[in-house]
């Protein structure tokens, strides 16, 4: 930062800055606030919709699969599984974050490689539970339909709204996810190639952080209206 | 950006780890509460007890994760206030959600 003459009673007058974070990472915060807002209004929506039904889907009930399990009931211990694994890697990049302070560039590969891996974890058990969902007939034209577990026969509708909320929030939710990887990915390479070492601050890890810790406290919110509350 | 001394980087590791343990014993309350909660008591209880949970977690991920609270002031209140729009969110069309469940069993 040039040093500056201006008369300085104030430092919100000009030539500091007042916040002592670089310009990026300043407008990385309020990107996340406003994707912020974006959320909210999906979850707010999914309330309102919610209080206007007289029935709703049993959490419990939905979502009681687990892979390679076949029929077994195992309630939420599969999303548990997930929301743990998007946890750990939030906690890999904040370890990338603290050795990019060090500046040390082996530390902030081996961490952010291992974002990235907790990352394709979270999105491959998404998959595998749209996938799962979709073949249980529970589409966004199609309404989710609870089984007896012993005759099989149908003993409950959900409303069609279920569906469509699930697939839209999880989805808006996992493209940024999606995206989040792809962003961790360029980066992870930017740093093998030496570019923060050169530039001289690892910033970037920051920034990118920051966006992956978003994605994580979103999770917290889409997990305890869905399957919790 | 200044680097950090080796005891700094000690107790933050620290700290990020003490955090870590925090959110998973809560999420792991949080499935054990909603698997074991008797249908005779209260659901309102239990969902009371799940939104605190998790403006808990939201509170270590922002503060500790996100690094908001060694923030400056100004920086933490330009992120957070605008946020208190969403509590009267919430309260309008919540309340609004209730009027068109009272609307749907008056018509059927």
């Amino acid at each position: 930062m040039s040093t500056t003459t201006v008369n300085q009673q104030n430092e919100w007058d000009g030539g500091v800055s007042p916040m002592n974070v670089g310009y990026g990472k300043m407008m990385m915060w309020y990107f996340l606030v406003s994707d912020a807002f974006s959320f909210a209004a999906l979850l707010i929506t999914y309330g309102t919709i919610r209080f206007s039904h007289i029935d709703w889907p049993d959490p419990n009930e939905v979502f009681s699969a687990f892979p390679f399990m076949g029929h077994t009931h195992l309630p939420l211990m599969f999303v548990s599984f997930m929301t743990f694994t998007l946890i750990m890697s939030s906690v890999t990049m904040v370890r990338a974050v603290q050795e990019g302070h060090r500046k040390n560039q082996k530390g902030v590969a081996l961490w952010m490689g291992l974002t990235i891996i907790g990352g394709l974890i979270f999105l491959g058990s998404q998959a595998w539970e749209w996938n799962h969902l979709i073949h249980g007939g529970m589409t966004i034209a199609t309404p989710w339909s609870q089984l007896d577990h012993h005759t099989g026969d149908v003993v409950y509708t959900a409303p069609k709204i279920f569906g469509q909320l699930f697939f839209t929030i999880t989805g808006f939710h996992g493209f940024h996810v999606t995206t989040g990887v792809l962003i961790n990915i360029i980066i992870f390479i930017q740093n093998l190639r030496g570019v923060y070492e050169k530039r001289g601050h690892y910033e970037m890890i920051e920034k990118v952080g920051l966006y992956w810790h978003f994605v994580d406290l979103v999770w917290v919110f889409v997990f305890l209206c869905f399957y919790l509350l | 950006m200044s680097t950090m001394s080796n005891e700094e980087y000690n107790a933050n590791v620290k700290a990020v780890w003490r955090v870590t343990g925090i959110l998973a014993v809560v999420t792991i309350v949080e499935v054990v509460a909603a698997l074991i909660y008797p249908e005779t008591m209260p659901r309102l209880l239990l969902n009371f007890f799940f939104i605190v949970m998790s403006v808990a977690k939201a509170y270590y991920i922002i503060s500790v994760f996100m690094h908001l609270g060694h923030e400056r002031r100004a920086l933490q209140l330009t992120v957070l206030l605008p946020t208190l729009f969403l509590v009267w969110a919430i309260i309008a069309f919540l309340w609004e959600g209730s009027a068109w469940l009272n609307l749907r069993s008056i018509w059927h």
